[in-house]
């Protein structure tokens, strides 16, 4: 008989029980459930980017990802990539001394999608961070300084 | 945005195994559906699409996962998803048309997004990974419990699939000795959005003359549909953006072009040779963007 109920999974590295239904978004487990909330929602139907996490290595729009797929599996947020007395990453800081932070309600997800894309292309030219941003939407930077910040970010790490 | 708890009420069951998932699918017939990356799922509230109180995942079932490739063929698993076929299709072979439809969507929703997903979402007349996959004269292995079947794509579109069913893979084989494939949209922005047209164009070239040819239209009509008309216009000419332009003319004439969420009909038909201009640039240019 098939398993329906494996309901444990790991996000930052802490494995977690859950008792919600296996639908509910993963977006709003995370911020209501467990208090998670730097990961941001804008409009709920996969379009903005703003709920991207990483999940099993790979970027997810958490506002339509059921959390009962997650089972079994490692979820990472934004709050992952720094202590939170801790130093910023590299891609952090960098947001930071370039400008790419303006209302905020975008930079979690674009943290998060270019983390990934880091990991995945060390040394990404311009136009593969534009597209890797294609699903990431920013009402307030004109997205010129997070590609810089990105392409500063890789730079530092050659 | 709170979202209350019982709106997520169906089950969703985890088998081990192809066998088990099969099995649990014909048991609850038109009870249950298989899922996937879930994104379609996810949104039918919000469009008013019935849903299951069964969901049976099948995502994480490593046989749906693999993607085999031999030449101008692909066995594709179900649940492979666009990313994969992105990464893993040689945007410049005789294939390169499902790795162009695969890249026009935005990584964190191409990394959950399948090749089943888009064949059995209905209706979707934008789906891209269709309109590449009938180019490329697919076929749909499915089961129902232990019997399995396979079928055509173009006739897996014309009905919902069948309640109970499977799809296990879908395979794909570029026409003829020389054979070459590509995969055009138009979008409002650059990218990251559904296709207001698409055109997936498929041909086999002696020299310079085609002798066969698929040409596809996505997002034209309510489902993505060959145009054979198009295709005779193609047939026995060198391509050429003259004869381009011509198939994308006929192609116009002959579609039943429905009105979509961003574009008229008068728009959509306006566009078609440009698009059909553009695949053929593509095509001449070794699949890189023209
Ligand atoms: S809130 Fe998830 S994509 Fe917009
Ligand atoms: S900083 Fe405001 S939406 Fe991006």
């Amino acid at each position: 008989m098939p398993d329906t109920k494996p309901a444990t999974l790991t996000i930052n590295g802490r494995e977690l029980e859950l008792d919600v239904p296996p639908f509910y978004p993963l977006a709003v487990v995370l911020r209501e459930e467990l208090g998670l909330t730097g990961t941001k929602t804008g409009c709920f139907e996969g379009r903005c980017g703003a709920c991207t996490v990483i999940v099993d290595g790979e970027t997810v729009v958490a506002c339509i990802y059921p959390v009962g797929l997650a089972y079994g599996k490692s979820v990472l947020t934004v709050e992952s990539l720094a202590e939170p007395t801790g130093p910023l990453s590299s891609l952090q800081q960098n947001f930071l001394e370039k400008g790419a932070v303006q209302c905020g309600v975008c930079t979690p997800g674009m943290l998060m999608t270019l983390t990934n894309l880091l990991e995945r292309t060390p040394q990404p030219s311009e136009d593969e961070v534009r597209d890797a941003l294609s699903g990431n939407l920013c009402r307030c930077t004109g997205y010129r300084k997070i590609i810089e910040a990105t392409l500063a970010t890789a730079e530092a790490a050659r | 945005m709170a979202r209350a708890k019982d709106a997520y009420v169906p089950e969703l069951i985890h088998p081990a195994s192809v066998d088990e998932a099969a099995a649990e699918l014909a048991r609850l017939g038109d009870e249950g559906e298989p899922i996937a990356g879930a994104t379609w799922v996810m949104l039918g509230p919000l469009h008013k699409r019935p849903t299951k109180m069964h969901y049976v995942a099948v995502a994480g079932l490593a046989e749906l996962r693999a993607l085999e490739l031999n030449g101008a063929t692909a066995t594709i698993g179900a649940a492979v998803t666009h990313s994969q076929l992105a990464d893993g299709i040689d945007g410049e072979g005789p294939l390169a048309a499902l790795a162009h439809a695969a890249v026009g969507t935005p990584r964190a929703i191409a990394n959950v997004a399948t090749v089943a997903g888009n064949i059995c979402a209905r209706p979707y007349p934008a789906a891209d990974i269709v309109a590449a996959l009938l180019a490329l004269d697919a076929q749909v292995d499915a089961r129902i419990g232990d019997d399995a079947s396979s079928v055509d794509l173009g006739e897996f579109m014309r009905g919902a699939p069948t309640p109970g069913s499977l799809v296990t893979r879908v395979r794909a084989t570029a026409i003829g000795q020389a054979a070459r494939s590509c995969y055009e949209r138009l979008t409002i922005r650059a990218s990251g959005e559904e296709a207001v047209a698409s055109v997936a164009l498929a041909v086999d070239v002696d020299g310079q003359t085609v002798r066969e040819a698929r040409v596809v239209f996505g997002a034209v009509e309510a489902q993505a549909r060959r145009c054979r008309e198009a295709e005779d216009a193609l047939i026995g000419d060198a391509l050429s953006a003259d004869s381009a332009a011509a198939a994308g003319r006929v192609a116009a004439e002959e579609l039943d072009v429905a009105e979509g969420p961003d574009a008229p009909v008068d728009y959509k038909r306006r566009v078609l040779p440009g698009l059909m201009k553009r695949a053929v640039a593509r095509l001449a240019a070794g699949g890189e963007d023209a």
